[in-house]
């Protein structure tokens, strides 16, 4: 996963106010036709600023919190990514290089590799056959959604 | 409306100290309950950051590769939920149900945040081109599924 951090300023933008550049949207379409013509691209998404989420602590002693955005105090906001499936970290490393600056060049941005956990990495067999069935049930559905879909629209 | 459910820890989990077998069938029962009430669209487990790496964008265009662990990092994503719901209450309900356990002294939160659709941008060419294609998709998507199922049987 190729996690595009946020800042305080960009987090505060809505569509509306992101006047983002012809030449920033026209880099970043060409980099992930690049990353979908490698074959390697399986999911990209951007999320809506914090003041449209929620966040619920668990503490110790089962207690839960409900807080509500925006996340003003918080310094690690992920404003969108990428999920890539390649060879090696090096090679997700040299992918999130090449990609263009997030939030445009004049400004400071991060993007964070992380690698996703596999089941056959360290789970038991027992575990892996009930994702397996969650997975199972869930294709059902959305191909089910799917169909529905078709036949209302 | 699509939501990402985050799961944040103010550390990386300790190296081999993975979920018990009992977290992990009640967490097996959770994504269980999320797949078969139709709601869940994608969930994964990242690493810890010792696997990962960042790249950081300068505004003199420099581009910086810094190996994980981040240990000055006070919100690692452990793993995510995508779910489609109808609100930010229901997804809001759906979070509060997650069975996370921490007997340490380990805050733990769900992060819970709203996707950018198609629809939320202005009509343009472009957008109108990107629905079409997102159709497209839809309809592949449809016969993987229907691959897979054809294959199980």
């Amino acid at each position: 996963m190729m996690i595009v951090k946020s800042n305080q300023e960009q987090d505060k933008k809505t569509i509306a106010d992101k006047k983002v550049s012809e030449k920033l949207i026209g880099e970043m379409r060409k980099y992930n036709e690049q990353l979908a013509n490698a074959g390697v691209l399986l999911d990209l998404s951007g999320l809506q600023g914090s003041s449209h989420g929620t966040r619920i602590k668990f503490s110790p002693g089962g207690k839960k919190t409900v807080v509500d955005g925006p996340f003003t105090e918080s310094k690690e906001l992920v404003a969108g990514f990428w999920i890539i499936d390649v060879k090696s970290s090096e090679e997700a490393i040299e992918w999130a290089n090449r990609a263009p600056a997030p939030h445009g060049p004049d400004q400071e941005s991060e993007i964070e590799v992380r690698q996703f956990i596999e089941l056959e990495d360290y789970l038991p067999d027992e575990a892996i056959e009930k994702y397996e069935q969650v997975a199972r049930i869930r294709l059902e559905k959305l191909s089910q959604m799917k169909r529905e879909a078709r036949k209302s629209g | 409306m699509r939501f990402m459910m985050m799961i944040k820890m103010k550390k990386d989990p300790v190296a081999g100290k993975g979920p018990s077998k009992e977290a992990f069938e009640v967490m097996g029962k959770y994504n269980e309950q999320l797949a078969k009430s139709g709601v869940l669209l994608d969930m994964g487990g990242l690493q810890p950051t010792t696997k990962g790496a960042k790249i950081k964008f300068s505004t003199d265009g420099k581009k910086t590769v810094v190996d994980g662990p981040f240990t000055e990092s006070k919100e690692l994503i452990v793993g995510y939920w995508v779910i489609q719901v109808k609100s930010l209450e229901e997804a809001i309900e759906w979070a509060k149900r997650a069975p996370l356990q921490h007997g340490s002294d380990d805050d733990c939160e769900i992060e819970i945040r709203q996707f950018f659709e198609i629809e939320d941008f202005p009509e343009t060419e472009r957008v109108k081109a990107a629905k079409d294609a997102g159709k497209k998709a839809g309809d592949v998507y449809k016969e993987m599924a229907n691959d897979a199922r054809s294959q199980q049987k």
